[in-house]
């Protein structure tokens, strides 16, 4: 995925420079700070801390959010409300299966997608929303719960995660759509090895509960270009299966089933209106930010 | 078809290696770890195998090559059938006896005797058999017969002579032994010590095609000690008019181990006189120097020993050393005061030693017959010779004297000079203007051998104000000229001896050469090559021929007496040459006449020092000479079957193999590339 446009400012580092840093908090926190800095011109920066509409004050609403001048002119009780997402429920739904632990430039999908994790929840920290984290191979392994105070625990639990495990995504997903019951914005971050119509299926229900649903699809590159050199015998990560390959006979042909996967996938995905982007691991973290950013003042202006 | 090498066939195993490499790569060569396969796996399988096809067929050369290479390592020959050797039928034995002076170390020619009595025994009733006995020749000593007895009596004969080992005679005496044989199998045993220093590397010995060589080495270990006398070197010297030598003995220790406090003693005359005690490391040389001794008359009997040791007969060496003789010269010159030019002449010969010179000077009316008898050289000195002197010169010369003409102002010779290498013409006077000087010399000459270094004798120093000019005659050479051209020295051979002509006087009359000093050596040089000097040599060495004609010179009838005693003939109608083929004194004497009985000269005989170095060589590679000598793949001469080297060796096989399996490595290089592209 491609920015639109040149960001003035933003940080354009190799993920595999990044990957050698270690310290995901730093990381998180000089790619975020660069990047806000770099969008301080953006027209929709801030709109999503803007005074949104009153409603109607029914029992059980907090008194202290009655607005009492709107009270004085029409004797009535009004509740101000404002833009949910200024602290709505953020997050970050992490593939954590062995499938992920792939890497050919440096740096591996997995730390790929824990860096963009931890970039994510800083900036969604910084404006003021609850950030959680959910670990998953085939089944749920971490869970942080939602929460303004839980951005340290968050960088924590992504720091000490190790995919070991075979990864299903089904299970998990069916299990989150459970618990996620209030609204927010969901961000899974996965290789997607799975058919389309598994992915749908699995992902669709998030949406169910009124979350927004944003997929990033984390790949290396020699996964979209198979640029091995020489017949070897490919061993699946997960199963361990092998089988000899030689990849200059097939390249062309492996090429046209993952451009059909990742189309089919967004097809799918469209279909719950689930956003989808396809990240290559040799891409700097800016682009997953831009397009996530995007991403989000698209989703509001649409509302 | 059989294998030279069959352990080289262990690298058969080796083809192992690209089959376990091909089988694990199918499956393991460079797994590489992918996400999921879930892509690869809808992917059909075919492009894979088609691969897979193609690497059996690389693999299939790769194979090929491998072992052909292997198998050219091995050295493959084809087992032909042999020819003779494993036939039956009468042989024709010929037995090489070796009896060089080597033998006599330890009990090396009881063993070889011991193996020529059991090659005789061997013989059957129709083989037919030679004896060959040889040091550096070889004696037929019995041949071809059938009587075993007689070769076993011959056997019992021999015993080791005085003379080094040489094979090639001996083989080539066998070679023409067996060729003449008519009987199936031929046969040659070779029983010797197989020294290094009896085969030459170019000797070329003709076995015939069907021989078989057997060689039988009876050399043993070299433990017992060996030394012997290398070189004995004499230096004269005069010691208040006495003629003294000195003896400079060098001793070889040719064994492994050192020999402290060998003694080596000095004999005169079969006397010990002197003793010196040195010690000699292994393998090395030491130079002893004796006392210098009195040369006490002629034919002084000298021998340098060393005590008894493994190998006896080079512990002595031999040499006969004389007073040296002073070489007679006569001067024929004008009558004292009346003017005698021969101051300088004479002068220059009273000095030097080797030889000396004892010149007497007399008017050319007074030259005595019998003194004209001893004289070796006549020096006409610018006088006027008369017919008669001329005729007596002429004899003189024709029976070996030699004439030196000065030709000076005075000089002339009756009846044309036909005597002199060249006619005498006027005088040509250089007085005035430049002097002439002598421009081309002939420095290959004799005469002229001291000249010959570089740096050694200016002649052109010499000035020359008047010489008689002359017209060299064409039997004759001119061995000096002046800067003009005109001879100054000619030479010419007459009967026995010789004539030179100088063209210029040797006192100061009309040049000063007489003061520059290549005046003494000339004059030396001119007297010694016309007396025909040589120094005798101290010794001969066994193996070496007497010349007869400087031993037998002073008694008539010569006889030879060998150190053993027997008598040869030297001189006569039963004459020989001698061969001397005995270490010790040859003595010669005079049969009948005046001074029958006495000893005239006597001629030290040494053995041939080389032989005393027992390093042995390998018999194979005198099999092997033979071999190739007589060309072509064929029985080699061991009297075994043809050995696998050599039928390898004839074949070549293994050099096809090779160039095959190269060939093979070529078509899977282009093959393999050919493939990869694809």
């Amino acid at each position: 995925m491609e920015p639109s446009s040149p960001i003035p400012g933003a940080r354009f580092v190799d993920p595999a420079v990044l990957a050698r840093i270690g310290n995901l908090e730093l990381i998180a926190k000089s790619i975020v700070d660069g990047f806000i800095n770099g969008l301080h011109k953006a027209p929709f920066y801030g709109s999503s801390v803007d005074f949104a509409e009153h409603r109607g004050y029914v029992p059980g609403d907090d008194v202290r959010r009655i607005d009492w001048r709107v009270f004085a002119r029409t004797e009535r009780f009004y509740v101000k409300e404002y833009e949910a997402d200024t602290n709505a429920n953020f997050s970050v739904l992490l593939d954590m299966s062995k499938s992920m632990d792939f890497g050919t430039r440096g740096i591996t999908k997995f730390e790929y997608a824990r860096i963009l994790a931890g970039c994510l929840t800083n900036l969604v920290h910084r404006q003021r929303d609850r950030v959680g984290l959910v670990a998953f191979d085939d089944d749920i392994r971490e869970h942080v719960p939602p929460s303004a105070k839980h951005m340290e625990v968050v960088l924590h639990t992504l720091d000490k995660l190790v995919p070991v495990r075979a990864g299903k995504l089904l299970p998990p997903m069916k299990k989150l759509a459970e618990f996620f019951g209030r609204r927010g914005l969901l961000v899974v971050i996965s290789d997607l090895y799975e058919e389309p119509e598994a992915v749908a299926e699995a992902i669709g229900p998030l949406r169910f509960r009124g979350n927004d649903v944003i997929v990033f699809h984390v790949l290396d590159p020699s996964e979209l270009d198979f640029t091995f050199p020489d017949a070897s015998s490919f061993e699946d990560l997960e199963s361990g299966v092998q089988i000899p390959v030689v990849p200059e006979g097939l390249r062309d042909e492996y090429r046209t089933l993952v451009k059909a996967h990742t189309e089919a996938l967004r097809k799918k995905l469209a279909g719950h209106r689930v956003d989808y982007a396809v990240l290559d691991t040799s891409k700097p973290l800016d682009f997953a930010l831009f397009s996530y950013l995007n991403m989000r003042a698209r989703l509001m202006r649409t509302r | 078809m059989s294998l030279l090498a069959p352990l080289f066939l262990l690298g058969l195993l080796g083809l192992a290696v690209p089959v376990f490499i091909h089988l694990i790569q199918r499956e393991k060569k460079r797994v590489v770890k992918f996400p999921s396969l879930m892509f690869l796996e809808r992917i059909p399988y075919s492009s894979v195998r088609r691969r897979r096809i193609h690497n059996w067929a690389l693999l299939l050369l790769r194979l090929a090559a491998l072992a052909l290479v292997v198998l050219a390592f091995s050295r493959p020959y084809v087992i032909r059938p042999q020819r003779t050797v494993t036939g039956t039928g009468a042989r024709e034995v010929v037995i090489l006896l070796d009896r060089s002076y080597s033998m006599g170390y330890g009990d090396r020619w009881q063993k070889a005797r011991e193996a020529a009595r059991k090659a005789a025994s061997d013989l059957t009733l129709s083989d037919r058999a030679s004896l060959v006995l040889f040091d550096a020749d070889a004696e037929v000593a019995v041949r071809s017969t059938e009587d075993k007895d007689r070769i076993l009596a011959a056997i019992d004969q021999a015993s080791p002579s005085d003379g080094a080992t040489r094979y090639a005679p001996a083989l080539k005496v066998a070679g023409t032994i067996l060729n003449e044989s008519s009987l199936p199998r031929l046969e040659a045993t070779l029983i010797s010590d197989f020294q290094r220093m009896g085969w030459l590397g170019s000797d070329t010995v003709e076995l015939p095609e069907a021989a078989t060589l057997i060689p039988v080495s009876v050399e043993g270990p070299v433990s017992t000690p060996n030394a012997g006398v290398a070189a004995v070197a004499i230096e004269r010297s005069t010691f208040e008019n006495q003629e003294r030598i000195t003896v400079n003995a060098s001793v070889t220790n040719f064994a492994a181990t050192p020999l402290p406090g060998t003694s080596v003693s000095l004999e005169i005359g079969g006397r010990a006189v002197q003793t010196v005690t040195t010690d000699i490391a292994a393998g090395a040389r030491a130079s002893v120097t004796f006392q210098p001794v009195t040369v006490t008359g002629p034919n002084l009997r000298g021998t340098v020993r060393l005590a008894n040791d493994g190998l006896e007969r080079d512990n002595a060496r031999h040499f006969v050393v004389s007073p040296i003789s002073a070489v007679p010269v006569i001067v024929v010159d004008r009558a004292p005061g009346s003017g005698s030019s021969s101051l300088y002449f004479t002068r220059a010969t009273a000095i030097g030693e080797r030889p000396s010179f004892a010149a007497s000077v007399r008017p050319p009316d007074a030259v005595p017959d019998d003194e004209l008898k001893r004289a070796a050289v006549v020096v006409v000195n610018d006088v006027a010779i008369g017919s008669g002197l001329a005729g007596r010169l002429r004899t003189f010369v024709e029976q070996g004297g030699g004439l030196l003409v000065i030709a000076g102002p005075r000089t002339t010779w009756p009846g044309g000079g036909d005597l002199l290498p060249a006619s005498l013409g006027g005088t040509s006077d250089q007085s005035k203007g430049d002097a002439a000087r002598l421009g081309a010399v002939e420095y290959g000459h004799p005469m002229f051998e001291a000249f010959r270094a570089a740096r050694s004798g200016d002649f052109s120093a010499a000035q020359f104000f008047g010489y008689r000019t002359l017209t060299a005659s064409p039997d004759s050479r001119v061995l000096a000229r002046f800067d003009a051209g005109a001879p100054a020295l000619v030479e010419k051979a007459v009967g026995k001896g010789r004539v030179l002509l100088w063209a210029s006087s040797v006192d100061l009359e009309w040049n000063d050469m007489a003061l520059k000093p290549v005046f003494l050596p000339f004059v030396h040089g001119a007297l010694k090559h016309l007396a025909a000097y040589a120094a005798p040599p101290p010794w001969l060495t066994v193996g070496q021929s007497l010349d007869p004609q400087t031993l037998s010179a002073s008694v008539a009838d010569p006889v030879a007496v060998s150190p053993s005693g027997t008598r040869v003939v030297l001189a006569g109608e039963a004459s020989e040459v001698l061969t001397v083929d005995e270490q010790g004194f040859y003595e010669v004497r005079g049969a009948k006449g005046i001074g029958a009985g006495a000893v005239a000269s006597v001629v030290a005989v040494n053995v041939d020092v080389n032989e005393s170095d027992l390093t042995p060589i390998d018999p194979k590679e005198i099999v092997a000479a033979a071999t190739i000598a007589s060309g072509g793949v064929r029985v080699e001469q061991t009297g075994m079957p043809l050995s696998s080297e050599a039928q390898e060796r004839g074949q070549r096989l293994w050099w096809l193999l090779l160039a095959a399996g190269l060939a093979a490595f070529g078509a899977e290089t282009v093959l393999g590339n050919r493939l990869s592209r694809a």
